[in-house]
């Protein structure tokens, strides 16, 4: 199991960090490797996502549902997915919110996620793993800071 | 004549000329038996390193090694080197006593079925003294057809019954058919479309391929299909004066492999399994389609798939009725064989990360490179497993007679063994062994039986003085490493107690030094090279350190 707790810094508004948030196609845009595919009857969207373990890119299929608490600038995604080729699963559960900030950087957005790899490769990934995750919320981090229009996370 | 003297006949029959084993009351008339008829015996202090020596000895030799052990604790000491064999798929026999049929409750009874069943290999037992000839018959039947460790029990009371009849043995090779399987040549005409159409392909060559002796077929091939070649681990630096080969496939890529391994849009696999380890789960190959020339029936690759087109084929016969078919419709193309390619090629075995080295030890990138450069190409070369193998499996690059790394069965320890089973079995051509310290320790008193057989081997000990791989998982997980640290003595002096030659080196010139003098006159030596621990393996930095290199 992956954990991740980080906190992200964005120098705008909450206002603007929420615009870019609460769009799911936005949001993708802002992560490495990424394509969102079409809404589901659920609500929940098919997305596909390349990860690079070392030199390898691992490709997953996956099915993502967001769920928004506008009043509190909160949000929750779920998906899970799998890489047809390898056979490597995985699920996980992700809680964020906007929060705003007397001194810049403006915003601050706590996240919280718990990340499961499951399949042959991935026990031979997951000490990597959760570096190559630690590098993709800092990515993430970069590209949120650039949509929003500052020009990079504190 | 005795039972135990017909076995020795039948044995001596089957073309065994050397066993490597201990002696104990299961097998000791046998051995005084061998010892008589002509067929050497080498003393091991570890019934388990005897067993390794036969593996050694069969994946050197294509012929069965043959090993022994006493009843019990004899034979259990076997366990974790017959799963080796058994993972390598080597012709072994081991001939084990067992404890009188007589005496159920003899202090040394075992159950030796169940034994061999749980270590993976074949059991045949003499169930009676009259059987002697039949019992040997199948061991070594199924060793030689089956490629796989046999143990075979010989109570100790049926040894010593009488043997009256004087029909002359006949060994197993009478009854198994010589045969090449070739290809059907609709299989070859398909293989010919498919690898017509490929615009970026890649042959990789394993263990079958270069047993069968396609070479010369491999290397005509790959310049009239414009192919990479790569190997499997077991095949590594097979065919590397070829100027388009890549290396191994698989774990220790180069970064420049994998790249351009994972755009190949068609691989041709020859004599390869084409295991997890050798398509990285299939990750090395997103895109492409696979042809597979194997003499089985059929191999299935990882992930339970099989190729999208088989051809069963000795791998010699299969490669050759390819280009003939593609000589036939005057197919030639350049594929992956540009200038372009070949300036990547040029660099890919740099690793440029720079590590601060603790005082008094070398980064072991540089110098494998020196050693492979300074190390003429006609001594053999073994490379052992853990953390060291990281480095040695990508670094050491020479074509040389043998090329033998490990990693069956994933233990450490294993290939030291081996490889003196191999020199024995290859006529004592000096060579080198490039292992770790824990594996150099964990059969370090059979370095004196390096020492009593005059083995011209040298082992090179990358001592970091930890278990490398635990220390770097650890590490990945951000835990104390200490306990993984585990310091070892001058194991060049612990070399020169034995009666061999040692040295303790922490420079590359105190390295080459060493080496030169060795090479001037090879015999058992251990050289105690003191390695830094700061500097990390290409795999373990990919996998877990999550680093794309």
């Amino acid at each position: 199991m992956i954990e991740v707790n980080e906190r992200i810094e964005v120098p705008s508004t909450p206002q603007a960090v929420w615009l870019i948030l609460s769009d799911p196609a936005a949001v993708v845009e802002c992560v490495e490797g990424a394509v969102l595919g079409d809404k589901q009857e659920d609500g929940s969207f098919n997305a596909k996502m390349a990860v690079k373990f070392g030199p390898a890119k691992v490709s997953f299929a996956a099915n993502v549902l967001v769920a928004y608490d506008e009043a509190n600038k909160s949000g929750s995604v779920t998906a899970r997915g799998k890489d047809g080729i390898s056979g490597t699963k995985f699920k996980t559960a992700m809680q964020f919110k906007v929060e705003g900030q007397d001194a810049p950087p403006q915003s601050a957005i706590p996240i919280k996620a718990e990340c499961e790899l499951s399949g042959r490769l991935a026990h031979l990934i997951e000490s990597g793993a959760n570096l190559v995750i630690k590098r993709m919320t800092a990515s993430f981090a970069e590209k949120l800071a650039e949509r929003c229009g500052g020009s990079k996370s504190a | 004549m005795k039972v135990f003297e017909r076995l020795s006949q039948a044995f001596k029959a089957e073309g065994t000329t050397s066993v490597f084993g201990m002696m104990g009351d299961g097998n000791m008339y046998w051995q005084y038996a061998n010892h008589k008829n002509g067929i050497k015996m080498h003393e091991v202090r570890h019934e388990g390193v005897g067993l390794g020596m036969a593996d050694g000895w069969a994946r050197a030799t294509r012929t069965p090694g043959v090993c022994t052990a006493t009843c019990g604790p004899g034979t259990t000491q076997l366990a974790t080197a017959f799963v080796t064999a058994a993972r390598a798929s080597s012709p072994v026999v081991a001939f084990c006593g067992e404890y009188p049929t007589s005496d159920d409750e003899y202090t040394q009874a075992l159950d030796q079925s169940a034994f061999a069943h749980g270590c993976e290999a074949a059991f045949v037992r003499m169930g009676t003294a009259e059987d002697a000839d039949e019992a040997v018959r199948k061991a070594f039947y199924i060793a030689r057809t089956q490629s796989r460790p046999v143990l075979l029990s010989v109570p100790m009371d049926l040894q010593q019954k009488e043997w009256d009849d004087d029909e002359p043995y006949t060994p197993s090779t009478a009854i198994i058919p010589k045969r090449t399987i070739t290809p059907n040549q609709s299989a070859i005409e398909q293989a010919a479309d498919m690898l017509c159409k490929a615009k970026r392909p890649v042959i990789v060559v394993g263990r079958g391929a270069m047993w069968s002796g396609a070479g010369d077929e491999v290397r005509k091939l790959a310049q009239r299909s414009g192919a990479l070649i790569a190997t499997t681990l077991q095949a590594k630096n097979w065919l590397t004066d070829d100027e388009y080969h890549i290396g191994i496939s698989g774990t220790y890529a180069t970064k420049t492999a994998i790249g351009l391994l994972s755009d190949s849009d068609v691989v041709v696999a020859i004599g390869a399994s084409l295991n997890r380890y050798t398509t990285h789960e299939g990750l090395l190959y997103p895109e492409a389609k696979f042809i597979h020339i194997d003499p089985k029936q059929h191999v299935m690759l990882s992930r339970g798939k099989g190729a999208e087109h088989y051809v069963q084929s000795d791998g010699k016969a299969g490669v050759a009725a390819l280009n003939g078919e593609l000589e036939k419709r005057n197919f030639k193309q350049v594929g992956y064989r540009t200038g372009e390619v070949k300036e990547k090629l040029a660099n890919a075995w740099e690793d440029r990360q720079e590590y601060k080295l603790e005082e008094g030890t070398l980064d072991p990138r540089p110098l494998c490179l020196a050693l492979d450069d300074l190390v003429p190409n006609n001594i053999n070369l073994f490379v052992g497993s853990g953390h060291t193998s990281g480095f040695t499996n990508i670094l050491f690059r020479k074509t040389r007679p043998i090329v033998m790394p490990g990693h069956f069965f994933g233990c450490i320890g294993q290939m030291m063994p081996a490889a003196v089973g191999a020199v024995i079995g290859s006529g004592m051509k000096p060579s080198i062994l490039m292992d770790g310290d824990a594996s150099t320790m964990m059969h370090i008193g059979d370095f004196d039986t390096m020492v009593r057989y005059n083995v011209p081997l040298l082992i090179y000990c990358m001592n970091n003085q930890c278990l490398g791989a635990e220390y770097y998982k650890l590490e990945a997980h951000s835990m104390k490493v200490d306990t993984s640290c585990i310091p070892t003595a001058d194991l060049g002096a612990v070399a020169r107690a034995f009666g061999g030659r040692g040295a303790l080196c922490r420079t590359e010139e105190e390295v080459k030094k060493a080496t030169k003098e060795w090479l001037a006159n090879p015999g058992p030596m251990i050289i105690d090279v003191r390695v830094s621990r700061s500097v990390v393996t290409l795999p373990y930095r990919r996998v877990h350190y999550g680093e794309d290199v």
